[in-house]
């Protein structure tokens, strides 16, 4: 009995402490899932912020994609610079294929290609012609408008005597030569000294620069030791040489050279060289500009002379 | 022509940059395309140095791997040189010394400039380094492509010709 009495405080206490422990575990519990909320908040909320705005940055993606005048703005400068990387780089990525499949066209379809051609061709050569006439035509009227004056008479008698026919002499008229442009140029260096040119269409001095150099590797290249190119011809232009020791003279003469013409080229030339040793004598050797006027009128002379 | 004229040729290796040094110099551009120079090309340019106008005739004669393949014709009568080499490639101033010594024996005393180019394509590091390595002249470095040095080196040549 005793010892039942004795056990029921004992049980009511267990109970009490054992509710107290339960109370204070929920307790317990409850603080570390606050804990581990807090915790939570605290670890992932600039994961959190970050998905936010990788979700809005997606949506204004999905915006401007789908929209077709935003992604126009987007993409429009990037294929524009592709394009005009194409077009400045089409010679030499697609030159060769096509120059290939021009040549194999034409290869395998000539008919069709002469075809497609010849009113083109046809044409120019028609225009290229008729211009060509209307030039001869003008120039025979000139030659018929001279027929009664003393040139007329003088080419007559000159038919008479060489035996020539009128018409011919007339027609090598018509290519008259015409001296175009002239240079002295220092032998070595390739310096100009002067020049005279109607149509000064490029630089003299790269001219004569070039002209040396062009010189310089024939005679090099074909090792013929002291001898020198005399000339260059070039479709209807002819470029003598005239070389003397420290300098040579480039001529370019249009039209065709006759006999006549190259033997007063070559007195000129003579005279206008010994001009030149005088003046180079009292000169300082500076590549000045001191023979153009003499240029001009040697070779004025000769171009106003008979041909 | 007007004015005072002084030939200047280029020399080098090929691939060293000499047309793109003038084309920078010249027309004030720059192309990565390579076209290799044959023969000689010359250009033109009129500057004014201490008040006086000289006209530059550039000859740009066509690379070889030696100066002794070079046409001594296209040498004659220059009243001023620049020998380029690409800082990039050492076969290009491996043998500068022979190059230098040969060029001065063949051409009259003239004003002689060394143009080490491309140095925009080298690091600090390694450009401090191939100096050190060069023999002992005195140097222009430049780059065709930035422009660093171009001018300097025309118009340093043509400062010593009008002397």
């Amino acid at each position: 009995m005793h010892k039942a009495r004795e056990q029921r405080p004992l049980k009511k206490d267990l109970i009490t402490t054992f509710t107290l422990i339960k109370v204070d575990k929920n307790k317990a519990d409850t603080d570390k899932s606050q804990l581990l909320l807090r915790l939570r908040d605290l670890l992932l909320e600039e994961d959190r912020r970050k998905i936010q705005s990788i979700d809005m940055e997606v949506t204004a993606l999905a915006r401007e994609f789908n929209n077709r005048k935003m992604l126009a703005i987007k993409i429009d400068p990037i294929v524009q610079e592709h394009l005009d990387k194409l077009k400045e780089d089409f010679p030499t990525l697609f030159g060769p294929v096509i120059t290939q499949t021009i040549k194999y066209q034409i290869k395998n379809s000539q008919n069709e290609v002469v075809d497609a051609l010849y009113p083109i061709v046809g044409k120019l050569i028609r225009k290229y012609i008729a211009r060509e006439i209307e030039i001869i035509s003008e120039k025979v009227d000139r030659q018929l408008a001279r027929a009664f004056s003393w040139q007329g008479w003088l080419r007559k008698i000159k038919a008479w005597f060489s035996g020539t026919s009128e018409t011919d002499i007339v027609l090598q008229g018509l290519a008259e030569p015409a001296i175009e442009e002239i240079f002295v140029i220092e032998q070595d260096s390739g310096m100009l000294y002067g020049s005279y040119s109607r149509s000064k269409n490029m630089d003299q001095d790269m001219i004569a620069g070039m002209l040396t150099a062009i010189k310089s590797f024939v005679a090099d290249a074909f090792q013929k030791g002291e001898q020198e190119p005399e000339s260059i011809e070039y479709e209807s232009y002819h470029i003598v040489f005239k070389n003397f020791k420290t300098y040579f003279l480039a001529i370019a003469v249009s039209g065709t050279m006759t006999a006549s013409f190259k033997d007063r080229l070559e007195s000129t030339v003579l005279n206008f060289a010994e001009q030149l040793r005088r003046q180079a004598e009292t000169s300082n050797g500076e590549s000045e500009d001191m023979f153009s006027g003499y240029l001009e009128k040697y070779f004025n002379e000769l171009d106003d002379g008979p041909k | 022509m007007m004015g005072l004229s002084k030939k200047v040729i280029l020399l080098g290796h090929f691939g060293v940059g000499k047309t793109s040094l003038i084309q920078r110099f010249v027309h004030q551009k720059f192309s990565e395309k390579y076209l290799t120079t044959i023969g000689v090309k010359i250009d033109k340019k009129v500057i004014t140095v201490e008040g006086r106008e000289l006209s530059m005739l550039i000859w740009d004669i066509a690379g070889e791997s030696t100066q002794q393949k070079v046409p001594e014709s296209y040498k004659l009568g220059a009243h001023g040189a620049i020998y380029v080499f690409d800082l990039t490639r050492p076969s290009s101033y491996d043998l500068i010394e022979q190059e230098v010594s040969h060029l001065k024996n063949i051409l009259p005393p003239i004003p002689f400039v060394l143009v080490g180019n491309k140095r925009d394509l080298l690091t600090e590091e390694e450009f401090n380094a191939l100096q050190k390595k060069l023999p002992a002249y005195d140097y222009i470095f430049s780059s065709a492509k930035t422009g660093e040095g171009v001018e300097e080196m025309f118009f340093y040549l043509a400062k010593q010709m009008l002397q």
